[in-house]
């Protein structure tokens, strides 16, 4: 711009004289100019590259072991436009009373990636893989976890849309096998919260400086037009069973959530969110004045080598009594309540270059039925017992990105359709 | 009905949308004078020093500068960058003339997990480190549940910047 503005000044200079002077006496004076105007241009250069003083300025000195710039070091480099991220996870599960059914499994492997299209707009995806092998005749699946596009409006809030995570619990957002203690995902956030939870819609988020973050938006929500009476999918995890995963969701009925979480104190979070809308997604069928509502809170203290954190969970469906009357029969009917909650203790025990040991422990209760819609007719359906689940294992991490981890989990019930009975798990994760 | 929901966010991020959005928080200048208001010059200098012996990856060129009041060294200034989870974070360090911090400042960030790191009570935790302490995140500096990595990488980013005051800067006799 400023040198735009020195040719500019240099050619008004040149064209004024140049009407009362010869040819060669011209060129002369452009010859002149143009000197003057390269040796304007370099004392810009040199002034733009001098390092910065505070007035009255001093020249640098040499010093011992230390030379004395004649320009400013460069900038740091700047990073690429498109990033590329990825993590993985395969696990071994053994249960010790039904050894047959040992199962190993890659679990799921994910690539991600984002692209800068300007400083303030970006793309976020992530491509996943799970089962290894996705086909017609396997029963894995490949699917796009997230796929959204965030434009900051300023440094502290900003705008998101697309298919993005839920903002609920510990884990939903932050779900990489590094992030968590246990081969598994505790079942307070994969029977309750059904992570990797995801919708599509619009979302603000920000934060304050007094470290409170938030994030509000409105979105598609589970379809109950996707209950299964027969099978057990929904008593594993209810809304993991009718969520839409943005796959021609049916999105009649817009459902909104929002999150708060504060982190004003290094080390300590605190947080909660819901998630509320209709999910009969407007279909003529006996559960199309139905209505999610699903509330958590959770807490994370990382102090030292201590890692404590807890969580619960609640969620409720409205208008389900005329929907199960037509489920009559079926194990499984839509229930009315559903809660979990899980504390959880971590203990980095050895430290040594980049690898660390940490043993934890995790008691969790859930009860994905834990209440039903009462019926004119009969007894109505009880409640189902609540599950207790103690874990205790250690996450060996061989530097921050990869990890190792052993567990053994005892269960107060055993649900040999729903995986539930006392078990040992070996996982190896990574994350980059 | 939920149609009317739409409206007011769509009006309302139609709004904000036209609030420009640095991300810009400081500039170097701007931390310069925050660190040391007493500093008549700051003077550029370059280290002579192999990223590797701090740890760095080749080609890492930190900017430094010496701040001065007269001819007394009050201290040293540094800009720097190191990636958050996929973007770069711009962050500035002040050592004193002993090498301890006096302060961290976030001077850019550029996406929206791992923010975090730019809260003033995190940042301060690392006030008065100097090289002979481990600077090493869930050590003596404490993370922030979700913003781990930025948590992570800016802490190792300071540890580096110690170090190199360490190796390359503690010859300079402090007057």
């Amino acid at each position: 711009m400023r040198r735009f503005r020195i040719h500019t000044v240099a050619l008004a200079v040149a064209l004024a004289p140049s009407a009362h002077a010869d040819e060669a006496a011209l060129k002369a004076e452009l010859d002149a100019l143009r000197a003057q105007v390269a040796e304007l241009q370099a004392q810009m250069k040199q002034l733009r590259a001098a390092p910065t003083n505070v007035p009255p300025a001093a020249q640098p000195e040499a010093v011992a072991n230390v030379a004395a710039a004649s320009a400013a070091a460069p900038a740091p480099a700047a990073a690429s436009a498109t990033t590329l991220w990825g993590y993985g996870e395969m696990n071994y599960n053994h249960p010790t009373a039904r050894a047959a059914d040992a199962q190993a499994d890659l679990r799921r492997a994910v690539i991600g990636f984002s692209h800068a299209f300007d400083e303030a707009t970006h793309v976020y995806g992530e491509l996943e893989w799970e089962h290894a092998v996705a086909s017609a005749d396997d029963a894995g699946e490949t699917e796009v976890e997230q796929l959204y596009v965030e434009h900051a409006l300023a440094p502290q809030y900003g705008v998101r849309a697309g298919l993005m995570l839920v903002p609920l619990g510990l884990l939903n957002e932050h779900h990489e096998p590094t992030q968590y203690y246990g081969v598994e995902r505790n079942f307070v956030e994969t029977a309750i919260i059904p992570s990797t939870w995801r919708e599509g819609g619009v979302a603000m988020y920000g934060s304050t400086d007094s470290g409170l973050g938030w994030n509000a938006g409105i979105g598609t929500g589970p379809d109950l037009g996707k209950w299964d009476p027969a099978a057990g999918e929904g008593r594993a995890s209810p809304l993991g069973s009718i969520h839409q995963e943005l796959q021609l969701a049916r999105a009649r009925d817009p459902a909104l959530f929002a999150a708060l979480n504060w982190a004003g104190i290094p080390g300590l979070g605190v947080g909660g969110g819901v998630f509320a809308g209709k999910i009969g997604q407007g279909a003529d069928f006996a559960g199309k004045d139905a209505r999610l509502l699903l509330g958590e809170v959770h807490a994370r203290w990382q102090t030292g080598p201590f890692d404590l954190s807890a969580l619960y969970a609640r969620g409720t469906i409205s208008d389900t009594q005329a929907l199960n009357l037509t489920f009559l029969g079926q194990p499984t009917p839509v229930p009315k309540a559903f809660w979990g909650g899980f504390a959880q203790g971590a203990w980095r025990a050895l430290d040594w270059n980049e690898s660390s040991l940490a043993p934890f422990v995790r008691y969790e209760q859930f009860n994905t039925g834990a209440a039903y819609a009462a019926q004119t007719l009969g007894p109505g359906t009880s409640a189902l017992p609540t599950e207790k689940v103690w874990t205790a294992g250690i996450n060996y991490y061989l530097n921050p990105s990869v990890v190792f981890k052993f567990d053994y989990q005892d269960f107060n019930r055993d649900d040999a359709a729903l995986g539930y009975g006392d078990r040992f798990n070996l996982g190896i994760g990574y994350q980059f | 009905m939920y149609v009317r929901w739409l409206i007011p966010i769509g009006a309302g991020a139609a709004g904000v949308a036209q609030i420009a959005h640095a991300t810009q928080y400081l500039t170097v200048e701007q931390a310069q004078r925050a660190a040391f208001p007493d500093a008549t010059a700051f003077d550029s200098v370059r280290a002579n020093v192999d990223p590797a012996a701090v740890g760095a990856a080749a080609g890492w060129s930190p900017r430094i500068w010496q701040a001065r009041k007269g001819d007394k060294t009050l201290g040293w200034f540094f800009a720097d960058a190191v990636i958050g989870k996929s973007e770069l974070i711009n962050y500035s360090l002040a050592l004193d003339g002993q090498g301890a911090v006096i302060a961290l400042e976030v001077l850019e960030y550029r996406e929206a997990h791992g923010g975090e790191v730019r809260l003033a009570p995190w940042r301060k935790q690392f006030v008065g480190k100097t090289s002979h302490d481990p600077v090493a995140l869930n050590q003596d500096i404490k993370n922030i549940s979700g913003a781990t990595l930025s948590c992570r990488h800016l802490t190792e980013g300071v540890q580096r910047l110690l170090k190199l005051r360490e190796h390359a800067l503690i010859t300079q006799p402090v007057s």
